[in-house]
């Protein structure tokens, strides 16, 4: 949590209360998501479809199209024992986000960036349920340098270590910065988080996770 | 923000001379004023703008300025008319040039066509980092300052026409350098607004009756603690 502007500030503060709360309600269940934690055994090898493979000083390297590749179809983040195939998301009518229906899963939008091409590639997923913790309950354990892993439809993987976590309040959503796009490979994974509004059901706060593409 | 304020006094400006113009009777249409964000929108959009994406007015592809690219995003309420932009650009040189009123644009034509701009913003400036940045809000109607045919080609556009078919519209920015554009970039949708990524985001919006339905002490608990959190925000 980056110490960020004051009304970050104030949101993490209202969450440390609201976090709470959500251990009492929700850690009685127990049994997180699937506990299978050996993922795709394919952390050694390199992906082929990056175009960052560029030595000259040019600032800027070739655009890439997400249509150009191929989809994500699967993402695996060890330090958490987390491996999921992925949903696909879209906008709903009221123009925000799709989440997966399950809680259990994990979705991408689909509209946005996918690995290989430019960014980014945003992966959503619960963080509970009314019953107990949901697929990304464990997402705020995260620490710079985590390793995540993206395959895609076509079984290449590709590797982000994460760079940044922010929490920000759902009322300031900083869309831009969020699913702006991004000339770069990067990678956001997002679910809730600090204080749970009873009376509208709802969490005041995301978490919005940030991931680089290594090489 | 000190920066915006050359341009918001120059739209500000424009405005006031349109309004001349309305009331001696020389013009029908009235410039777009800039406006405080609203608390909600109908639909965002983003491009990935680009150098090789840029065709001039003939449709013939005119790469912009080499290794440049932009991010401009945009939030639509489109009940109140009104638009958020959120540009930062690299790699591009002022001063910039366009015929309009500013360079930076939405336009509507497809991708590899060239069309007439709908929208002009506010031009970009260097917030110190050596990107260019342009943030702000701007309520319609709209005009661009172009009228090739004696018509603005602001005039009868609305934000809607957006939400209908994003991909018919690109944005770019426009310099002496590059003037049929720096970079060019085609809109997709984009989610807008947080994620409801909790429990209870797919209920309905809330009757606390439903709150002793929850049970569980700790839960009760932790209800009051939100109470009072919410009587404090409340307050302050």
């Amino acid at each position: 949590m980056r110490p960020g502007p004051a009304p970050l500030r104030r949101a993490s503060l209202l969450a440390m209360a609201g976090a709470a709360a959500l251990l009492v309600s929700c850690a009685a269940q127990g049994s997180g998501p699937g506990a299978s934690p050996s993922p795709p055994s394919s952390a050694g090898s390199a992906p082929t479809a990056g175009a960052d493979r560029d030595p000259a000083p040019p600032p800027a390297p070739a655009v890439v199209d997400p249509a150009s590749v191929p989809v994500p179809v699967a993402v695996s983040v060890p330090a958490l024992g987390l491996v999921e195939e992925l949903v696909d998301l879209g906008i709903a009518a009221d123009g925000t986000a799709e989440v997966p229906t399950d809680f259990d899963r994990v979705g991408w939008f689909t509209g946005g960036g996918r690995p290989g091409a430019r960014g980014p590639t945003v992966l959503m997923g619960h963080v509970d349920s009314t019953a107990g913790p949901a697929v990304f309950y464990d997402l705020r354990e995260l620490e710079p340098g985590n390793l995540v892993e993206v395959t895609s439809a076509d079984g290449t993987a590709a590797r982000y270590a994460v760079s940044d976590t922010q929490q920000v309040a759902k009322g300031e959503f900083p869309t831009a910065a969020v699913f702006g796009a991004t000339a770069t490979d990067v990678l956001r994974l997002i679910t809730c988080i600090g204080e749970f509004d009873q009376g509208a059901r709802s969490y005041t706060d995301n978490l919005v996770v940030t991931a680089e593409r290594l090489p | 923000m000190t920066r915006m304020r050359p341009t918001v006094a120059r739209t500000a400006l424009t405005a006031a001379l349109t309004g001349a113009a309305v009331l001696t009777g020389a013009g029908t249409a009235s410039a777009e004023t800039e406006v405080a964000e609203p608390t909600t929108f109908t639909s965002a959009f983003t491009a990935m703008a680009t150098p090789d994406m840029v065709v001039n007015a003939d449709g013939v592809a005119t790469p912009g300025t080499a290794g440049a690219s932009g991010t401009f995003t945009y939030r639509i309420n489109s009940d109140l008319e009104i638009i958020c932009y959120d540009i930062s650009v690299r790699g591009i040189t002022p001063p910039y040039e366009s015929p309009a009123k500013t360079a930076t644009h939405i336009h509507e034509a497809a991708p590899g066509q060239s069309g007439p701009p709908r929208i002009a913003f506010p031009n970009p400036e260097d917030d110190g980092s050596g990107t260019l940045v342009s943030n702000g809000c701007l309520e319609g109607p709209f005009t661009t300052g172009v009228a090739p045919e004696g018509t603005d080609t602001g005039e009868g556009f609305t934000l809607a026409e957006i939400e209908a078919g994003p991909s018919a519209f690109f944005t770019d920015t426009h310099t002496a350098a590059s003037p049929a554009g720096a970079v060019r970039g085609q809109l997709t949708a984009i989610p807008v607004g947080g994620i409801e990524t909790g429990a209870g985001a797919t209920a309905d919006d809330s009757s606390s009756a439903a709150l002793p339905a929850v049970a569980g002490l700790g839960v009760l608990v932790a209800a009051g603690a939100v109470v009072l959190r919410r009587r404090a925000t409340a307050g302050a």
